[in-house]
Formats: C-alpha cells, sequence, structure tokens
C-alpha cells in the first residue's frame, strides 16, 4: 500500500469511516465469544449500565454490560470477582474504543450451573419451546385459578390478596409444591401435571416469591420446563422479582415479573372485559334505538302522506303556491316589461344627436348613390338616342332622294317655280327645265313633249295637284 | 353449535359468546336491516350481553387446596389461610 500520494487507487478514510469498518469487521468476527479474566475497575453510573475491564496477568480488554443485559444476572459483579463472561467484541466508535459487548456473565466458581442452564436454554430453543406461535392466549375471564406454588409461601398471601382486593370473583385451587430444594422441581412439575386433570381450570399460575439464584433453581430445571410445555391449560409464570428470568418463564404462556403481578393480570382481564361488555351493550341498544326511530320516522312519513285530509291540503298548499308563483311571475314580467322600455327609451334618447348625424350621412352617401345611379341612366338614355339617330340617319339616308340620284335616276324641276316635273304636260315644248342629276346638275330645253302611252290627250289634271 | 348458541348463550364460551356480542353490534350498526331482523338481532344481542353479565358477576371465590387423602385420591378442600402478618 505504498501507493504515491494523489493515486487513484489509493483508499483514503475518514476516521470516523475505518472506526465504522473496524467494528463490523470485529462484530463480524467475535459475534459469540467467552472470555476468562477478573473484573476490575467496575462503574456502575446510574444508567444502569456495568463497565469494567477484564484481566488477566499480562492484558486487559475494556468491557460492558447494558442493564437489560446486566438485569438477568442472578449475582452482582464485583471488583476482583473471576467470571467467564458471553458477548462479542465491538468498537465503541466515537473513541475508538475496542471492548466486548457483554451479553452474559457467571461467576467462575459456578460456572457448571449456569452452562446447564444455558445449554438447557439453547435445547429447549431449538425444540421450539420458547416460540411465540406456542404461546397460548390467557383466557379472557378466567373462573378458577390453580396456582402452583408453597401453601406458606409469600407468593400465595401475594396472589390472594390481590385477588381479595380487586373483588375478582375468581375461585383458586392449590396444588402444593415445595418451591426450592432438593426434589421441588418433581412436586412443581407433578402439581402442574395433577391441575391439568381438574375439569373446571382455567388457567395456571405457576411460581414462588424472590429469593437467591439457588432457591429458585428448580425453575430452571428441565422436568418444570417440560411439565410447563406439556401443560394443557396456559400458564402463566411468576417466579422470584423482575430481574429473576427462569427457563420456566421462557417456556411460559405469559411471564408475569412477580406472583401479585400475576394475580393482577387475571383481575385486570376481567375489568376489562366488564368494560368491554358494558360498551358493547351501549351500542347494542343505541344501534336499536336509532334504528327504531329512524323506522318511527319512515312510519310518520308514510302515515302523514296517506291521511286524505293531509293529502287535500298539501294539494291545496300546491296550488296555491302555483297561483302565487304565477301572479308573481306576471307581475314581474309585466315589470320587467316596463324596466326594458324605460331604459330603452332613455338609450334612445342618448342615442338621438348621434343618431341624426348618421342619418345625415348615411342620406349623403345616398344622394350620392341616385347621382350614380342617374349619371349611369342618363349615360345609357343617351347611348340609346345615338342609336336610333344613328339608324334614323341610315333610314333617312336610304329614304333621301339625292341617294336615287346616286343611282342613275334624275330630278326635273321647272326653274321658275321650283317645282318637280312629273308630267309631260306640266312645262311648254321649247321651255327650260332644270335636270337635276347625282352629280351636278343640266340646264335642258323641252324639244318635244310626249303623253305617256294610252293616256287620254286631256289628262293634265296631274299639273293642277 | 351456533343453535345451541342461540337457545342457551349461558353454557357458550364466554369469549365466543363476547365475540357474538361483537359481530351482532356491528351488524346493528351497520344499518340498513330491516327492522324484523334489526329486533331479532337485539334480542339475542341482549341475551349474549346477559350472559355475558352474569358470567361477569359470577362471584364464586372458593380457596381451595388439592389434598392426597390416604387412600391416595386426591380432594379439593377449603383452604385456611393466615391472612399473612408475613
Amino acid at each position: 500500500m505504498s501507493l504515491p500520494a494523489g493515486d487513484p487507487q489509493r483508499r483514503v478514510f475518514s476516521v470516523s469511516e475505518i472506526n465504522r469498518v473496524s467494528r463490523l469487521l470485529l462484530e463480524d468476527s467475535f459475534t459469540d465469544i467467552w472470555i476468562e479474566g477478573e473484573v476490575s475497575n467496575l462503574r456502575v453510573p446510574s444508567s444502569g449500565h456495568l463497565y469494567f475491564a477484564l484481566k488477566d496477568a499480562q492484558a486487559e480488554i475494556a468491557a460492558v454490560m447494558f442493564r437489560s443485559q446486566a438485569a438477568l444476572l442472578k449475582f452482582r459483579p464485583e471488583n476482583g470477582l473471576q467470571v467467564t463472561v458471553n458477548g462479542r467484541i465491538s468498537l465503541y466508535e466515537p473513541r475508538g474504543l475496542y471492548q466486548i459487548s457483554v451479553q452474559w456473565m457467571e461467576p467462575r466458581g459456578r460456572g457448571a450451573l449456569y452452562l446447564a442452564f444455558e445449554q438447557l436454554k439453547q435445547k429447549l430453543a431449538a425444540e421450539g419451546l420458547f416460540e411465540a406461535a406456542r404461546k397460548r392466549p390467557i383466557p379472557a375471564l378466567p373462573r378458577r385459578v390453580g396456582i402452583v406454588t408453597s401453601p406458606s409461601g409469600a407468593a400465595l398471601r401475594d396472589i390472594l390478596r390481590v385477588l381479595e382486593r380487586r373483588h375478582a370473583g375468581v375461585s383458586v385451587l392449590l396444588a402444593p409444591a415445595r418451591v426450592q430444594g432438593e426434589g421441588a422441581a418433581q412436586e412443581i412439575a407433578e402439581a402442574i401435571g395433577l391441575l391439568n386433570g381438574v375439569p373446571d381450570l382455567d388457567v395456571l399460575i405457576v411460581g414462588r416469591g424472590g429469593g437467591s439464584i439457588e432457591d429458585l433453581w428448580p425453575f430452571n430445571e428441565e422436568v418444570v420446563a417440560r411439565a410447563v410445555a406439556a401443560s394443557r391449560l396456559p400458564v402463566i409464570s411468576a417466579v422470584g422479582h423482575e430481574i429473576d428470568v427462569t427457563i420456566a418463564d421462557w417456556v411460559a404462556d405469559l411471564r408475569a415479573p412477580t406472583p401479585s403481578a400475576a394475580a393482577e393480570m387475571v383481575v385486570a382481564s376481567r375489568q376489562e372485559m366488564l368494560d368491554r361488555v358494558a360498551g358493547l351493550t351501549r351500542r347494542l341498544e343505541q344501534a336499536l334505538r336509532l334504528r327504531a326511530a329512524r323506522a318511527r320516522s319512515v312510519l310518520d312519513r308514510l302515515r302523514a302522506a296517506a291521511d286524505p285530509a293531509r293529502v287535500r291540503e298539501r294539494l291545496q298548499r300546491v296550488y296555491q303556491r302555483l297561483d302565487e308563483l304565477r301572479l308573481r311571475g306576471a307581475r314581474a314580467a309585466a315589470h320587467a316589461l316596463e324596466l326594458a322600455h324605460a331604459r330603452w327609451r332613455a338609450a334612445h334618447d342618448r342615442l338621438q344627436p348621434g343618431l341624426r348625424r348618421e342619418r345625415l350621412q348615411r342620406n349623403q352617401a345616398s344622394v350620392a348613390e341616385q347621382a350614380r345611379r342617374l349619371a349611369a341612366g342618363a349615360r345609357r338614355l343617351l347611348e340609346r338616342a345615338r342609336t336610333r339617330h344613328a339608324e334614323a340617319a341610315r333610314a333617312l339616308q336610304s329614304l333621301s332622294p339625292l341617294q336615287v340620284l346616286e343611282r342613275g335616276y334624275a330630278l326635273c324641276v321647272d326653274p321658275r317655280s321650283g317645282a318637280l316635273v312629273r308630267a309631260w304636260n306640266q312645262v311648254q315644248q321649247g321651255a327650260a327645265v332644270e335636270v337635276r342629276l347625282g352629280r351636278g346638275s343640266l340646264d335642258v330645253e323641252v324639244r318635244d313633249r310626249r303623253p305617256p302611252a294610252g293616256a287620254e290627250p286631256g289628262d293634265d289634271r296631274m299639273e293642277d295637284a | 353449535m351456533k343453535k345451541r348458541a342461540r337457545e342457551a348463550p349461558d353454557d357458550l364460551p364466554f369469549e365466543e359468546a363476547l365475540a357474538q356480542l361483537e359481530k351482532i353490534v356491528q351488524r346493528l350498526e351497520g344499518g340498513d336491516l330491516p327492522l324484523e331482523e334489526s329486533l331479532k338481532l337485539y334480542e339475542e344481542g341482549v341475551r349474549l350481553s346477559r350472559a355475558c353479565g352474569h358470567r361477569l358477576e359470577a362471584a364464586e371465590r372458593r380457596i381451595e387446596i388439592l389434598e392426597r387423602a390416604r387412600d391416595g385420591s386426591l380432594r379439593q378442600m377449603p383452604l385456611a389461610i393466615d391472612s399473612g402478618e408475613e
């Protein structure tokens, strides 16, 4: 790892990181170890955790035992005590302090007993006797409780006192058993068996008051554990004081920290049941009352609806209302009309000057339009006149005698009167006449006169006409 | 089982009577049941409630001890306790 500085492959840890990584390494490698040594430098702050060192002739290791674990100890650790501890190696990250976190501790002299306890615990755990799924519920309302304990012990008195104080309607059947000393475990197991043969019991309390670890020992024996596990009736264990946990506690369906607490659990559930039944009964009645009220209101409505007088009355009310509405509607309409009219007037009046101006403009536009149309009409008339004139002129042209002359005819005119000569006898022989041609004219002397063929000689009336 | 429950709720285990009572209350509170059925349910609820009540009030407080007779048989005998100075 002698990589040069700045080498991207060089891994740099922060202090927190290395402590964390080290802790994980340590915790993974030493999860469940036993260490033998002497307790020294023991401190017990108010937190209840135990801080000490384990040492031998050459070395020492820091140790911590947290309160929850320390509470399970049956003895009080002291400086100078030779102990065997079970736990895991850990590292207190804030201070990089390497230590053993102690789960269990036993004095060296009694190591064998504790080991037996541990071994039994592990064996039963392996069989599944401690599993939560095995735990049976404590009946909500035990009527008769079987108790396994000493008839002369504090445990029985504590239990009865609690039942008395709570006025619980619970009967008790005691199966006496010695709870300490040689043969006690056997008696306890037997008593559990006997009570299981009694038909009207609901639950068992098995236990004793506090004492030394040796005193409690019967409850750590396999025969008791087996009897508890085999019990048909649910078992509440109640051994010693809070901190004393026995194998029987592990196997029981419910662990009470003390015998009094076991009695409280039985009674508390009864009180809870009383409350529950009372609550349910209240709700039952309320629900029915509600349902009945609903039914009644439906009935009332139906009855009211079915009464002919009521029906007529209601109809009349409806008609009256209709009339009223109609009247009000008409009035409202008239009023609205008036209002609208008034508004129209007002608006109209306000519009007048503008209106006039507008009309003027409109008229001017109209005049211009009329003029334009007039002009157009005039143009059209003119055009038509012109055309007609041209036609007339053409027609005139064709009628013109000059036109005829152009074709080779000639006009004969008496130059004195200017009259056209139409008949032979209109002029005298030898007279001068003018002959007008298409182009120019001739002064001609009449050499001869010839009446038209077949004409009567005296027929000269034409001259006078 | 159900029929028996209807006839004699007193014979029901307490937990079962309580569970039935709970179910009835919930159905009744759910509304929308015909009136007649509501009434029937209510009556059954009242019976169950009474049964539960009786069981709760039953203040039998025998305190007995299992004693082995000379012939080895077991007897349940009243237990006399010193009211416990210690």
